[in-house]
């Protein structure tokens, strides 16, 4: 494992527990992902992308392997990562009794943040964003573009080092997703934040990422594409289309060998 | 010039509430003349008796007993009642174990109170303390912890991923999320206190509107104890009031409609 990557899996599983039945979501995952670099997880829906989230946030503990997120256990140095690790959802979860200043002000408030400095950073974001004028209103005075926005700040207010963006597009129509994401992606240039995208959608796996995971059944990578190394996005996006067919056929071939 | 639209709609809202009360008193002031003053007094005579209680110092300071009562008691249930809320929203150990205490609580009639109090102690501000903590406790304490509950999951999550620390969840997030379930059950256990307050007047008080009550039944003064009734209904509109400033404060974030 090698210390100097911001974010490592190494030989992880995770198995859970429903109705006296063991349920494995992940199986044997490894990837790393390099200082600055954008990747982004593909993966059909249950084949472990939120669960390997949830273990490089530290919300849940690898029941095998070891998951490394700039040097620190996630889960057993839980709050070493403080200010470090930011995540944009796929819905704003802005809270409703904030106005937009105060919902960026969030994580500023967690870190201790001073209450003018907390003011001053929110000011410049929305001013960042083209939403000053919307400084004091409450997200149901907002568009879902602008709150989306206004979730991004919050992120990128803490200035962390690691980024997760977890379907952070979905919620959203194309026009306002697209805007979003040009948004989403100048900001990760400017600031070369560790970037992982995670999505449904293979062409916005293929436009936001340099380096492509596709995830099968259960949680494991059956397919790396390099971005960087090839000629398009539209082949890009070609060889993502077949990973996903290999994780198709990984799947099946799970459910009907005997275990 | 035209009249503002939110006092339109205040008007609106309360003109039913003073048609209700024009209703009452014409029908009060007809059967005045069909029934004995110690039956049905005249208004002007229950207006007189009304209007003594808030001019008269002596008078007054048996309606300011009765609120300061009710108050003093329903700051301590309330803070009593919120604490275990969150404490059984926040474990379901300790809500195994509370909640049917509080609905066992819940179930025991006003009077068994009154009478447990009693026997249990001499001095009536307790006995009267004693009486409204019981009864309001559990409504505090069962509403807190179905707010906790349903605080959107989605919030909590985002609290654990920006790493907030417990007391940052609970004062950042949770606290916030239960404002509108808080303000709820004070303007219902408000009634609830009110209304146990003066029954609990009733016994051993030499002070309060519920001993006024005892007196104007001892000499048969009607137009006093529908005097001192209506003055406990202004109590009641004055901290209703406060409440309902409270809210409009605390929960400006809401949409229009959803408003007080």
């Amino acid at each position: 494992m090698n210390p100097d990557l911001p974010v490592t899996f190494q030989n992880v599983s995770k198995r859970y527990t429903q109705r006296d039945e063991d349920f494995l979501a992940c199986r044997n995952l490894n990837f790393s992902v390099a200082e600055g670099e954008t990747i982004a997880i593909v993966g059909e829906t249950g084949c472990g992308k939120s669960t390997a989230m949830q273990m490089l946030l530290g919300l849940q503990q690898p029941s095998e392997g070891r998951v490394q997120v700039l040097g620190c256990d996630p889960f057993k140095e839980f709050d070493a990562l403080r200010g470090q690790v930011g995540i944009v959802f796929q819905t704003d979860r802005l809270l409703p009794w904030r106005t937009a200043s105060q919902n960026i002000q969030f994580g500023l408030q967690v870190l201790r943040i001073p209450k003018a400095r907390r003011r001053r950073i929110a000011g410049e974001w929305l001013e960042r964003l083209g939403l000053s004028q919307f400084a004091d209103a409450y997200p149901h005075q907002l568009s879902g573009g602008m709150r989306q926005r206004v979730a991004i700040a919050r992120t990128f207010a803490i200035e962390p080092r690691v980024l997760l963006a977890d379907e952070a597009f979905s919620a959203l129509d194309e026009i306002t997703a697209s805007v979003i994401r040009v948004d989403l992606l100048r900001l990760v240039r400017e600031q070369r934040t560790t970037t992982i995208f995670i999505t449904h959608s293979v062409p916005e796996a293929a436009e936001v990422a340099e380096r492509v995971l596709v995830f099968g059944r259960p949680g494991q990578v059956v397919k790396e594409v390099n971005v960087r190394d090839l000629s398009s996005r539209e082949e890009a996006a070609a060889e993502i289309r077949i990973g996903l067919q290999m994780a198709r056929a990984e799947s099946r071939r799970c459910e009907t060998s005997p275990t | 010039m035209a009249v503002p639209r939110a006092l339109r709609e205040r008007w609106r809202s309360q003109s039913a509430l003073v048609l209700d009360l024009v209703l009452i008193a014409v029908v009060w002031q007809v059967s005045t003349y069909f029934l004995p003053p110690i039956v049905a007094p005249g208004l002007s005579a229950i207006g007189r008796a009304l209007l003594d209680i808030f001019i008269e110092p002596d008078l007054r300071i048996h309606l300011i007993y009765t609120s300061l009562r009710v108050l003093v008691s329903l700051l301590g249930a309330f803070i009593i009642g919120t604490a275990v809320g969150l404490m059984m929203g926040g474990s379901d150990w300790f809500r195994d174990y509370m909640r049917p205490l509080l609905n066992l609580m819940q179930g025991i009639p006003a009077l068994s109170w009154i009478v447990f109090a009693v026997i249990w102690f001499t001095e009536v501000e307790v006995r009267i303390a004693f009486i409204i903590l019981m009864v309001t406790i559990p409504t505090f304490a069962l509403q807190v912890d179905s707010a906790v509950r349903g605080v959107n999951l989605d919030f909590i999550q985002l609290a654990q991923a920006f790493r907030a620390s417990r007391m940052q969840r609970y004062a950042m997030v949770l606290l916030p999320a239960i404002v509108p379930a808080i303000i709820s059950v004070w303007s219902v256990n408000l009634g609830n206190a009110i209304r146990v307050a003066v029954v609990a007047e009733l016994i051993g008080a030499t002070t309060g509107v519920g001993f006024q009550l005892l007196n104007a039944q001892a000499v048969l003064d009607m137009a006093a104890a529908i005097a001192w009734t209506l003055s406990l209904v202004l109590v009641l509109f004055f901290y209703q009031g406060i409440i309902m400033m409270i809210e409009r404060r605390l929960l400006a974030w809401r949409p229009k409609g959803e408003q007080a």
